[in-house]
């Protein structure tokens, strides 16, 4: 079974690299991801398999709108003439001594990898342990909210820099964009309709993932992620452009300094073991549903204003 | 060393060809999404075993955790998926002020065009 997912996930990702056509690739890739989260949740891990769907829908949304702001994707042979103009250059530099690296270095990795009996330690520490320290069902949970809490912080700042970096180079002057067609991607009648059925499911899915995320497989940043692909259903259901961003960019950076000092409080500084053993339990899981919602409602904010953003970028 | 990991890594070499020998930024972009999806398939690989569960206290049936999957790794790579994202939306917001500016979706062209002014 794995070996057969794992042969077609082989098989889309090689369409991914020998594809010509932009709009075919970014498609290979999305089947690509698709492939890779069944392999993922295969593997154990649910968690991710959820996150890397949601992501994968996500980032073909950023390239189809980034990229046909500029190209007609269909016909993309105008735009890659330029190809073509440089006439010399060093074929064996060009082409056949990054195959002989690579091939070297797969061949080295395959040949010379130490099969190395795995060190269980740390795991079965921390799946003895995480009911008893940090609460709620799931370990994954578990560690990015309570051991690793610090990779967490860290991960929602880059977010932030991310929002930053994209608003800064999108002309962020133009607050409002005319209503009507925003996208010159052809609206089908049949797609419309079946976005307007999966819309509502989508934020069901995402309110329940964050809710059930310390007890199951989910989680703040899964369901923030569907909440954000919610509002990019709305976004090409109604076709207007009516989100306040500059308050939502204000909303984000305030729910990022709530998280920062929830974790400082409760974590760095032992609040939570201050707690009465009678209400441990309690007050654990308040904890956890009350960091999954931050990060959920931080992350979605985030990836609404990216795209947002992304539709409100000026056409050449 | 398991199907998975042994297939990750060969798609990890094969982007990096592509990504290496070709001169279109969007190109180059979308082979370095590639990369990173083989990177978590790899780390997620690493110590497999067949019929693993995840690490929710309801499935984990036996003491010693033999059967159960490594949630370490799993929290880790979870928040690459998220960086991952938003690093891909400034890696497209920055080729498209690079193309605003020199016109092209050329590495070398773009160098040519800079450097001429």
């Amino acid at each position: 079974m794995t070996t057969l997912i794992v042969i077609l996930w082989l098989v889309c990702s090689v369409f991914v690299i020998f594809e010509k056509k932009i709009v075919r690739m970014i498609l290979w890739l999305f089947l690509s991801s698709i492939i890779a989260s069944i392999i993922y949740l295969l593997l154990g891990s649910p968690d991710l398999a959820m996150a890397e769907a949601t992501a994968s829908a996500f980032v073909t949304i950023i390239f189809v709108i980034g990229f046909e702001k500029f190209f007609n994707l269909r016909d993309m042979k105008k735009y890659l003439k330029d190809e073509k103009e440089i006439e010399k250059e060093n074929k064996f530099k060009r082409y056949i001594l990054p195959a002989i690296i690579s091939i070297g270095i797969l061949v080295l990795f395959i040949n010379f990898a130490i099969p190395v009996e795995q060190n269980d330690y740390l795991k079965n520490l921390i799946l003895d342990r995480f009911t008893i320290d940090i609460g709620g069902e799931n370990a994954v949970t578990a560690i990015y909210l309570g051991y690793r809490v610090y990779d967490t912080i860290f991960e929602a700042l880059l977010l932030v820099i991310a929002v930053v970096a994209v608003v800064h180079m999108s002309n962020f002057d133009i607050t409002k964009v005319n209503d009507g067609k925003h996208s010159e991607l052809e609206t089908s009648g049949m797609a419309l309709f079946l976005v307007r059925i999966v819309a509502p499911i989508t934020i069901i899915f995402g309110v329940y993932l964050i809710a059930n995320g310390f007890l199951s497989a989910g989680g703040g940043f899964q369901g923030g992620l569907a909440i954000a692909c919610f509002f990019v259903c709305r976004f090409f259901i109604y076709d207007i452009y009516d989100l306040p961003i500059k308050k939502i960019n204000r909303l984000e950076d305030f729910i990022f300094i709530i998280i920062v000092a929830m974790a400082a409080l409760t974590i760095f500084a032992g609040l939570i073991q201050q707690v009465p053993y009678r209400f441990m339990t309690l007050a654990q899981e308040i904890y956890l549903f009350v960091m999954n919602a931050l990060i959920g409602i931080k992350v979605a904010l985030g990836f609404i204003i990216l795209f947002y953003r992304y539709v409100a970028i000026e056409r050449n | 060393m398991s199907n998975v990991e042994l297939v990750s890594i060969i798609v990890f070499f094969l982007a990096f060809y592509a990504l290496v020998t070709n001169r279109n930024i969007i190109r180059t972009i979308i082979f370095s999404s590639l990369m990173e999806v083989s990177v978590i398939t790899f780390w997620l690989s690493i110590g497999f075993r067949e019929r693993l569960n995840p690490p929710i206290l309801y499935t984990m049936a036996d003491y010693e955790h033999i059967y159960t999957a490594d949630p370490v790794t799993q929290a880790l790579m979870l928040t690459a998926v998220v960086i991952g994202i938003a690093v891909t939306a400034i890696k497209t917001i920055m080729f498209i002020t690079l193309y605003r500016k020199y016109k092209t979706t050329d590495w070398d062209l773009a160098r040519i065009r800079k450097t001429e002014g």
